[in-house]
């Protein structure tokens, strides 16, 4: 039943993967990444954001990861998120489907320009 | 508080949802609060959550995973078809209230936004108004020596007070002819004018015996009350030889005579304060006090416009952009502009757009550009002698935008008050002026009575400039960079973000 959350795969959690592509981030950095790399069209709130986490989790395309105490002095602990194998390939895939869709927008000549 | 009632809100979530994020959703919240602080982004981040608890909610509630009840209770066997119960959650009663609290929230947040979303429409009328008055009467006029000062359409500001257009407020529909005045004894505080009109009337035909007795008035007003005694001299003797050479007998009814008026006091005194009005509505007599509802209509005004402070921006590269269209009193706005400072106190650099400020309160002009000092500094001001309120109240605590550079925008309308502040933080070398030469009006204006429709406006004191002797008055304060004015804000924004790169 949770795998129909994630297919199709919603744009927030799309945007969630990409943001973790190159580090590992806690919830608060996804927002703000998912925010810069959407020109701030995006900013995700915490239900969404932590829906999506959670969603990705079990699905096992990301993993929490234990920084410990020491870097963060204690008080703000946080959890920190890192893209798996398989959620890399998602994003990959669903990269691919949008770019399928961008060629079929050009040939439509909805969208110029030649490449993707 | 708000992280109170955003944990009650949390409480809306499925438990198993709730068990694991809800720590982490409030450190969230808590995050971006204290990043984004402020009036605006403060909203910004309510409507952000409440619209993201609107539709996350459901879709938790839609994807909770049913649990298996007394499925372990059963013996399943095989072969026999057997039933199981899914448990869904009910809501409980605290479910129910914290929805309550978020509808009402949610109605709250959709009326704030709808007010404030009207609120960025330009201000309908007074400033607007006053800012391009160069409407029908302003034509005869010009026969001065000066085009910019060639205009009548003028606020008058005591020497005490802010500039003010009672007859925007007392008509709410100002007319090209009808005139702004102001009495020498009016209170600061009250914000309001003395004399104002009664009731609007059709311009009346001027007859000989009238003409006379403005001029008379008008030249014995000048010798009496003017501050430069060989200025008011050759004024008066200027009227008198117009008068005597029959130059006002063209004049036939009151606008086109006190245009014409003006027109010759200033080709002697080159003076843009020195004014004859002529009111269509009956001018009052002196009135010590403005009334209630006059009151009441001038803080509706300041508050349907938003104090004037039209924008509150951030642009890119963290600049803050702050649009103001008047420097309005502070005893009404004092909130307003605190919260626009502070909304701007992030931001690494800052631009203020004067291009469309027609003056206002030399209070106001004190206290926003207190946030740009980190010790008080004295603001000079042609219209009044040095007061406690002439020196910045800086530093301002918890300001940080003391060494941020500056960037005033001008224009060919910006005037006054607004001049002030651009000429003294250019002066003191804190902001690069952007734009065009401003208008030119430095002297202040006493508001002198003639009869129920003539009236004067009249400097009484002239104040010494610490930068030199030329101040503003008939020339305009120059910009540092000289763009047309619709060029300035890119220019200051492109100066800004070279500026910052830089550093």
């Amino acid at each position: 039943m949770p795998k129909r959350k994630l297919d199709p795969l919603p744009s927030a959690a799309f945007q969630i993967l990409l943001s973790l592509a190159e580090e590992d981030l806690h919830g608060y950095a996804i927002m703000r990444q998912v925010e810069e790399q959407t020109g701030g069209r995006m900013r995700l709130g915490p239900g969404t954001l932590y829906g999506s986490i959670q969603s990705l989790l079990e699905e096992k395309f990301i993993e929490e990861i234990d920084l410990g105490d020491d870097i963060k002095t204690g008080q703000e602990r946080r959890r920190y998120y890192r893209l798996t194998a398989s959620g890399r390939r998602l994003a990959r895939a669903e990269a691919e489907r949008l770019a399928d869709l961008l060629r079929v927008a050009r040939a439509k000549k909805i969208l110029r320009g030649d490449y993707v | 508080m708000s992280e109170k009632i955003y944990a009650l809100l949390l409480r809306l979530f499925p438990v198993r949802f709730r068990k694991v994020y809800a720590e982490e959703a409030l450190q969230l919240f808590r995050d971006r609060s204290r990043d984004e602080k402020g009036f605006f982004p403060g909203l910004r981040l309510w409507f952000d959550l409440l619209a993201d608890l609107a539709v996350s909610i459901p879709r938790e509630y839609r994807h909770a995973e049913p649990s298996l009840v007394g499925a372990s209770a059963l013996h399943p066997m095989d072969g026999i078809p057997e039933f199981q119960l899914l448990e869904t959650e009910s809501p409980r009663p605290g479910t129910l209230f914290s929805g309550t609290i978020l509808s009402l929230a949610t109605f709250a947040a959709v009326s704030i936004l709808i007010v404030h979303g009207g609120s960025s429409r330009p201000a309908p009328f007074w400033n607007s108004q006053a800012g391009h008055p160069n409407s029908a009467r302003s034509t005869t006029s010009r026969t001065s020596s000066r085009q910019r000062s060639g205009n009548d359409q003028e606020k008058i500001m005591t020497p005490d007070g802010p500039t003010r257009d009672i007859s925007s407020i007392e008509t709410g529909d100002v007319q090209a002819g009808s005139v702004q005045s102001k009495h020498a004894s009016a209170p600061d505080k009250a914000g309001l004018d003395q004399s104002s009109l009664v009731h609007a009337e059709r311009p009346k035909p001027i007859d000989a015996a009238e003409r006379k007795r403005v001029i008379d008035a008008a030249a014995s007003n000048l010798k009496q009350y003017y501050f430069d005694r060989d200025v008011a001299q050759k004024a008066a003797e200027a009227l008198k030889a117009h008068e005597a050479s029959g130059d006002e007998n063209a004049a036939t009814d009151g606008e086109a005579l006190a245009a014409l008026l003006t027109g010759q006091m200033r080709e002697v005194s080159h003076d843009t304060h020195l004014v004859m009005e002529y009111s269509r509505a009956t001018l009052r007599e002196h009135r010590s006090e403005p009334t209630a509802g006059e009151l009441a209509r001038y803080r509706t005004t300041l508050k349907d416009n938003n104090c004037f402070f039209e924008k509150v921006e951030t642009l890119p590269h963290n600049i803050g952009y702050l649009k103001l269209n008047s420097f309005p009193d502070i005893s009404e706005c004092h909130a307003t502009a605190t919260a626009s400072m502070a909304a701007l106190n992030h931001a690494d650099a800052i631009i203020f757009d004067l291009r469309d400020n027609t003056g206002g309160s030399p209070s106001m002009v004190s206290l926003i550009a207190s946030y740009l000092f980190d010790h008080p500094e004295y603001m000079f001001n042609p219209r009044e002698t040095p007061s406690q309120n002439s020196w910045t109240r800086s530093p301002v605590p918890g300001n940080r935008l003391a060494d941020k550079p500056v960037y005033v925008l001008t224009s060919g309308s910006t005037w006054s008050g607004a001049e002030q502040f651009s000429y003294d933080l250019k002066m003191l070398k804190r902001a690069t002026l952007v734009g065009e030469t401003t208008r030119g009006g430095a002297h202040a204006g006493v508001f002198h009575r003639i009869d129920d429709h003539f009236g004067m406006g009249i400097p009484e004191a002239k104040i010494v400039n610490p930068f030199g002797n030329a101040d503003w008055e008939g020339t305009g304060v120059e910009p540092d960079v000289k763009v047309k004015a619709g060029d300035a804000l890119a220019t200051a924004e492109r100066l800004a973000a070279n500026k910052l790169t830089r550093k």
